[in-house]
């Protein structure tokens, strides 16, 4: 016996018109995802207007189809480039473009692909089955629990890159500091906007982001350009072997889950769950030394999680009508638009819709593995065009990222400073991935502290009365104990295994 | 998390304008304020051969000149709208900003026969988006979408305008805040709510400080004489949450933010902040009923510059409305829960624009946040 309205959304997608969006919008999704500076946001918004001409259901298959499909693409200039396409791309940039400078672009690219679909496809299920249920997680995450999530978040800060632990924490407070730049949410003070409009909003996460990965690149490739030359073979074009993909089975299935679940939290979405997808497949690797020079598991994690936010994230926005990214907001108002609620109403009054976009996901998700397939061998030559071409038209297009976020000539700006700093920074050892860690948590931990301490009547023992917040704590604890208690731990059985 | 939000985009400008002018003609003689519309047009429907094509290529550049040379009659006899108009938004797409101006420019469009688009400028409760408005040309092309926000930022004397510089053009909602608390709160009505602050702070979520949200809930306290202890959040979706969860204990929501948890009986709404009660839930009393006058809403309209020539205020207000009362926009109102008699033509939102002014104001000297 089939549910209610699985034999109408199945009815309403089998049309060569529908079929047809949805493959248009997987395309484009992976397109736009791969471009620095255009993200899946920017292209489901400009996709609404369009949208409203369509009937509900095209119209909602086509916008969930390029969401899905855009996290991908930006997997791809971040390997081949070290240009995370998009935010949440970040973390498959720190071992993915190492690999595609060993001449493995095409193993990572494919990696990467089916990493993906895998987390795309758990959540897509998740999201079908238990999202009424599962979205009540957003209510009990009020701001204490964001702050104590944020605290695990940074206490991964000095593990996050293979650099010197105090180096990386240093760059962690240059991500926090830059954070403080705006107006302050609580107090409503501006902080270091020296009167420009453009600052209050606070920096822009895309042009540092576009900064510190792809102009640093570029003025370190500039630097030795001459000095050594680089050969890769065509080794580039290989896909993953079965081995690899056995090796990375563990990491997929924990990235999926911790994906979906950090996806569920309204706004939080994709980068951080990346960044923890990432720092969580280090701290099970059994060879985590590897990471940050290019292991396969360090693709895998990040890339499953943060594709299965977006199955998370369309959990609070169609069973809550809060949306749990900015894309999500979009595709929200997108049904707003067509004159449908999301809410708790939608799943009882409209479940050919909620299967419609289930199914419209699950077919993105299986399109885009094609493309990503098809594509790797493709893409992954990018990797053997010669530096001095390469690089100057990677520079253009950071420039047209970085412009067309808002159309602003200040981010452009943040831009190249955040290049230069980069630059600077690597020279002295200093790795992107703990500043942008900082960046993108600075905001957060600042503001849900202020709250929480507004809520707790300015008491810190209040946090204590809250179960979720203290089980990130005893968690951040645990991260950041667990490797001088293990070292301590081994060192004293050494010492025992002398002694008899 | 404000971060993330942030990475927010706007291209369908240069699409548009591909659109009007096809690359493949050379009409940079063409002056884009005038009547360059109809070339493209004509071209397009034309089978041409290539050498009949250079020939009329030729045509064209000759016209092009003439039309040039005619350019300073133009204005006179005013064919606007003849480009794309833009409507400036200070928040990100997928607001209610956002999704309100888009709907409105599905039936505009077809009223005005003209291409629009929105440009997010978004930061700093609406400076960053005056600011951007306040260096176009005062033409009537670029159309800057308004809300209370605006009116509080301008009320601080910050940002690039003053009230004087606003004219209204159309309003297209009214949300009233709508005073909540959670199911289970020990208050049933406002006063119970009050009464409890006088014992000791009620926790009270808000959109920024100095914002609208946040101004009307501390006049209220103050007029109620009873104490609030404010929280801030980013936006109406996440004070939602909260309020559910129970981190905060009351707070001012629209009908948009919070219809589905009023009817599912999760909130309570204890009293409207309007003159008048809402249809949809007309057993709310109004505070002015209970004998406070603090009202607020989040009304959104539009308006241009003080300098945009009048004849063309009036063809784009004529042509926003029709596109209010297109079935697009009717549908977006049902969907949002929102009321119909917002829309509103020039001169009621202009009167209104310069009240909600003179409140805002009045509001922020009596907190002792302006002299």
């Amino acid at each position: 016996m089939l549910p209610t309205g699985f034999d109408f959304a199945i009815s309403a997608l089998a049309n060569p018109f529908v079929l047809g969006l949805i493959g248009l919008g997987t395309l484009a999704g992976v397109l736009v995802g791969a471009l620095p500076g255009l993200s899946s946001s920017m292209a489901v918004a400009l996709l609404l207007p369009f949208s409203i001409y369509l009937d509900p259901i095209p119209a909602i298959a086509l916008l969930s189809a390029l969401y899905c499909a855009g996290t991908f693409g930006g997997s791809i200039t971040a390997i081949l480039i070290n240009a995370p396409g998009a935010p949440p791309a970040v973390a498959t940039a720190f071992d993915g473009y190492p690999m595609a400078v060993k001449g493995e672009a095409g193993r990572a690219l494919g990696m990467a692909a089916v990493a993906s679909v895998c987390g795309g496809i758990f959540s897509v299920f998740v999201l079908l089955f238990t999202a009424p249920v599962l979205a009540r997680i957003a209510y009990s995450f009020g701001p204490p629990e964001y702050f104590a999530l944020a605290v695990f978040g940074l206490s991964m800060l000095a593990s996050i890159s293979r650099e010197a632990p105090i180096k990386n924490l240093i760059g962690g407070c240059l991500g926090l500091t830059i954070a403080t730049i705006g107006v302050d949410l609580t107090t409503g003070v501006e902080r270091f906007t020296f009167g420009v409009a453009e600052l209050y909003g606070g920096i822009h996460f895309i042009p540092v982001l576009i900064g510190l990965f792809a102009v640093t690149e570029l003025l370190s490739q500039a630097a030795r350009l001459g000095k050594e030359t680089h050969s890769i073979t065509l080794a580039a074009l290989k896909l993953p072997t079965r081995e690899d993909f056995r090796r990375v089975r563990g990491t997929i299935a924990r990235s999926s889950v911790i994906g979906t679940l950090i996806g569920v939290l309204p706004a939080e979405g994709g980068t951080i769950a990346a960044m923890i997808g990432y720092n969580e497949a280090k701290r099970w690797s059994k060879v985590p030394e590897k990471f940050g020079k290019g292991a396969i598991e360090a693709v895998a994690g990040p890339e499953a999680a943060n594709n299965a936010a977006t199955g998370g994230a369309m959990i609070p926005t169609l069973a809550l009508g809060i949306p749990g990214s900015a894309t999500a907001a979009v595709i929200l108002a997108g049904l707003q638009v067509h004159g449908l609620r999301p809410g708790p109403y939608l799943f009882e009054e409209q479940p050919g819709l909620i299967y419609s976009i289930f199914f419209a996901m699950l077919i993105a998700n299986v399109l885009f593995l094609l493309i990503g397939l098809a594509g790797a061998k493709i893409f992954s030559r990018i990797s053997l065009v010669p530096a001095t071409i390469l690089w100057p038209m990677v520079f253009a297009l950071c420039f047209v990222g970085a412009y067309g976020l808002e159309q602003s000539m200040v981010d452009v700006w943040v831009m190249l400073i955040a290049g230069l700093l980069g630059f600077v920074l690597k020279y002295h050892g200093f790795g992107p991935a703990p500043i942008i860690m900082g960046l993108v948590l600075g905001g957060l931990i600042e503001t849900s502290l202020a709250q929480s301490m507004i809520i707790f009547d300015q008491s810190w023992t209040g946090f204590l009365s809250r179960p979720v917040a203290v089980i990130f704590f005893v968690l951040a604890l645990s991260s950041i104990f667990s490797s001088p208690i293990r070292m301590l731990f081994r060192s004293y059985m050494n010492k025992m295994a002398k002694k008899t | 998390m404000l971060v993330l939000y942030n990475e927010i985009h706007q291209y369908s400008l240069i699409a548009i304008q591909k659109r009007v002018c096809p690359p493949t003609l050379s009409l940079d003689l063409i002056h884009k304020n005038c009547s360059a519309r109809e070339f493209p047009a004509t071209l397009a429907n034309m089978p041409l051969t290539p050498i009949k094509k250079r020939l009329f290529l030729g045509y064209l550049n000759a016209s092009s000149i003439l039309v040039f040379l005619a350019y300073g009659t133009c204005l006179a006899q005013d064919d606007y709208p003849s480009r794309p108009i833009n409507v400036v938004t200070h928040t990100s797409p997928g607001g209610g900003t956002d999704a309100t101006a888009r709907s409105v420019m599905v039936g505009t469009k077809l009223a005005l026969n003209i291409d629009m688009a929105v440009l997010p400028r978004t930061g700093a409760g609406g400076i960053v988006a005056m600011n951007y408005v306040n260096n176009q040309p005062r033409d009537g092309y670029t159309v800057l979408a308004i809300t209370p926000s605006h009116l509080f930022a301008i009320a601080r004397n910050q940002g690039p305008l003053r009230i004087e510089d606003l004219v209204g053009v159309a309003r297209a909602t009214d949300d009233p805040s709508i005073v909540m608390v959670r199911a289970d709160s020990a208050a049933s009505t406002l006063e119970e709510l009050f009464e409890m602050g006088r014992r000791r702070p009620i926790k009270w979520g808000t959109t920024q400080i100095g914002g609208g949200d946040h101004i009307s809930a501390a006049t209220l306290a103050k007029v109620a004489n009873t104490k609030i202890a404010v929280v801030p959040f980013f936006g109406g979706g996440e004070i939602v949450t909260n309020l559910m969860g129970g981190s905060i204990e009351a707070a001012g929501l629209n009908l948009t933010e919070a219809l589905d948890q009023i009817r599912r009986g999760d909130f309570r709404a204890l009293a409207v902040m309007a003159n008048e009660r809402l249809a949809v839930i007309d057993h709310v009393p109004t505070t002015v009923e209970l004998g406070y006058d603090t009202v607020y809403s989040t009304v959104r309209g539009y308006a241009v510059l003080k300098g945009t020539p009048e004849n063309r205020i009036r063809i784009l207000e004529q042509g926003m409305l029709q596109g209010m009362h297109h079935p697009s926009y009717q549908d977006y109102l049902r969907g949002a829960g929102l009321s119909r008699n917002a829309i509103a033509g020039q001169e009621t939102w202009n009167a209104q624009i310069n009240q909600l002014y003179l409140e805002a104001r009045q509001a922020m000297v009596d907190l002792g946040i302006i002299r």
